[in-house]
């Protein structure tokens, strides 16, 4: 069945690279973050992965909104697995809404579990956030990896990266202050936010939240965070570089709003909205690789950039 | 169970009792220089009496470990949910957000949402996907259907500051005392905002 997924994906990488070798390079090009051109649409050569794929990268993956427990979500998560057996990531960051609905024992097998067991039997480690469909007490989960917080930072297994999982419902003072102070302390060359509600997004139903914007961007301004995560709107979308920090929403890892994005937004870069995606990525040094996968197991987007240096 | 029940029940009792006659004193005492800082006063109190008679009922449970299974999550939230509903059964709307808090909040708030970001912040209220209308009770547990608000950070920073991870949240117009650990309704009033 995995070989079968695979070589279905090789097969449409291949076609996609064929037709998207004219594909435009990007002119926005902000000093401290370099998106390049994704050249490597679908691009695989002996059909292989757009991500250098080195040993000592960290690998890790992104999903968001996944936890609905349908068959798109299941999809999804085969094809999730699928590339693991070849590119092995250790970690998987998830952007909230982690289980929709009811959350009773039986839920976090079927919505979570279940989907996502070959990863977890394979020792993969998934980091969440929380959404607003998620009920506080998941941060006792012990597969979220939260520690029983509603906001934590983690030093990643390999190279110089932290990650900062915040808890955007509700960001009051203190956690405010908290994310200050992480940020301020950390001194990874990598400084990675992933938190549910996306401060750029060119979707129409829920689109940039904008009084988040206001307090959170000053911040990762000042402490150089290079990368944030979100998810909230069910697409896929790859901002433009604000201020030289690179945005994506994820929100699509088993919900899916088909048709929600603008089109022609002066945000987007690239953007989904016609099927379940997840992302994963590789940092080696200052560089990050990315690829967002589809639920056919296409490479829809990928491309790289280098961190914010102060 | 029954037995284990009363002795929290008769501590927060005695606890609420002496707590509302001491503010009660206090302010028969000394009449109030500010009438807004003491109206925010007496809601703090009032929120840190509920706070503490919580984590004395959540002492009276085992441990919970920071990381475990939904099932021992779930029924340590459950018992506590129940030991909260029994200590309070009676009550009621306006409990906490009293009379003049619930003006204060609204006078609190009206610059906000009337202001020029006052859409914006609407929008983001509003935008948790939820269009049903939920029953509120008192002392219920929050809607399990319901998602949770956004509650924009310029709203929390016009409210009091609340202690012991209560959070505020809305659901429509009305703004909830939401108590996470209990996942209980603690209070609630109506049209916190237009």
């Amino acid at each position: 069945m995995r070989n079968r997924l695979l070589a279905r994906s090789i097969v449409v990488c291949a076609a996609l690279a064929a037709s998207c070798s004219t594909a435009p390079r990007f002119t926005e090009r902000p000093a401290a973050v370099q998106v390049a051109a994704p050249s490597q649409r679908g691009q695989s050569p002996q059909g292989q992965m757009p991500l250098p794929n080195r040993d000592d990268s960290l690998k890790f993956a992104v999903i968001g909104d996944n936890g609905n427990g349908s068959h798109d979500q299941y999809d999804l998560a085969a094809q999730m697995a699928a590339w693991h057996q070849r590119f092995p990531f250790t970690l998987v960051v998830m952007v909230g809404d982690n289980l929709y609905g009811s959350e009773r024992p039986q839920d976090f097998q079927n919505k979570f579990e279940l989907p996502y067991k070959a990863l977890l039997d394979e020792g993969v480690k998934f980091y969440a956030s929380l959404g607003n469909h998620d009920s506080r007490e998941q941060r006792y989960y012990k597969p979220f990896n939260m520690d029983g917080k509603l906001y934590y930072s983690f030093k990643a297994p390999k190279q110089d990266v932290r990650f900062f999982a915040l808890e955007s419902t509700y960001m009051d003072d203190e956690q405010l202050k908290w994310i200050e102070d992480e940020l301020k302390k950390s001194n990874e060359k990598w400084k990675i936010c992933f938190f549910h509600h996306p401060l750029y997004s060119s979707a129409r139903t829920h689109g940039s939240e904008l009084k988040l914007r206001a307090v959170l961007e000053p911040l990762f301004l000042k402490y150089d965070v290079s990368l944030v995560l979100n998810g909230h709107d069910h697409v896929y979308e790859r901002i433009k570089p604000q201020n030289g920090i690179q945005y994506f929403v994820t929100g699509s890892g088993g919900q899916l709003r088909e048709g929600d994005l603008r089109k022609g937004s002066p945000l987007t870069a690239k953007g989904d909205d016609t099927s379940q995606v997840f992302m994963m990525m590789e940092i080696n040094g200052d560089d990050l690789w990315f690829a967002a996968v589809d639920k056919s197991g296409t490479v829809i987007d990928s491309g790289s950039m280098t961190r914010r240096k102060e | 169970m029954r037995a284990r029940l009363a002795i929290p029940c008769a501590l927060l009792l005695s606890l609420a009792g002496s707590a509302q006659i001491g503010a009660q004193q206090k302010s028969a005492n000394k009449p109030p220089a500010n009438a807004k800082a003491l109206t925010i006063s007496k809601f703090e109190n009032r929120v840190k009496t509920y706070v503490e008679q919580r984590d004395k009922l959540e002492d009276t449970l085992k441990d919970r470990p920071k990381q475990t299974d939904p099932a021992s999550a779930d029924r340590h939230q459950r018992a506590l949910e129940k030991l909260v509903q029994a200590s309070r059964s009676s009550a009621k709307r306006g409990d906490i957000f009293t009379p003049d808090m619930q003006q204060l909040v609204r006078q609190l708030l009206r610059p906000i949402f009337a202001g020029k970001d006052g859409r914006q912040i609407r929008d983001e209220i509003h935008d948790n996907e939820y269009k049903g209308n939920a029953p509120l009770a008192v002392n219920a547990r929050y809607p399990d259907e319901v998602p949770l608000s956004t509650v924009p950070p310029q709203v929390l920073q016009s409210l009091p500051k609340l202690p012991g991870e209560l959070e505020y949240r809305f659901i429509g117009t009305n703004l909830i005392l939401f108590d996470p650990h209990a996942h209980i309704i603690v209070d609630y009033m109506e049209r916190a905002y237009r």
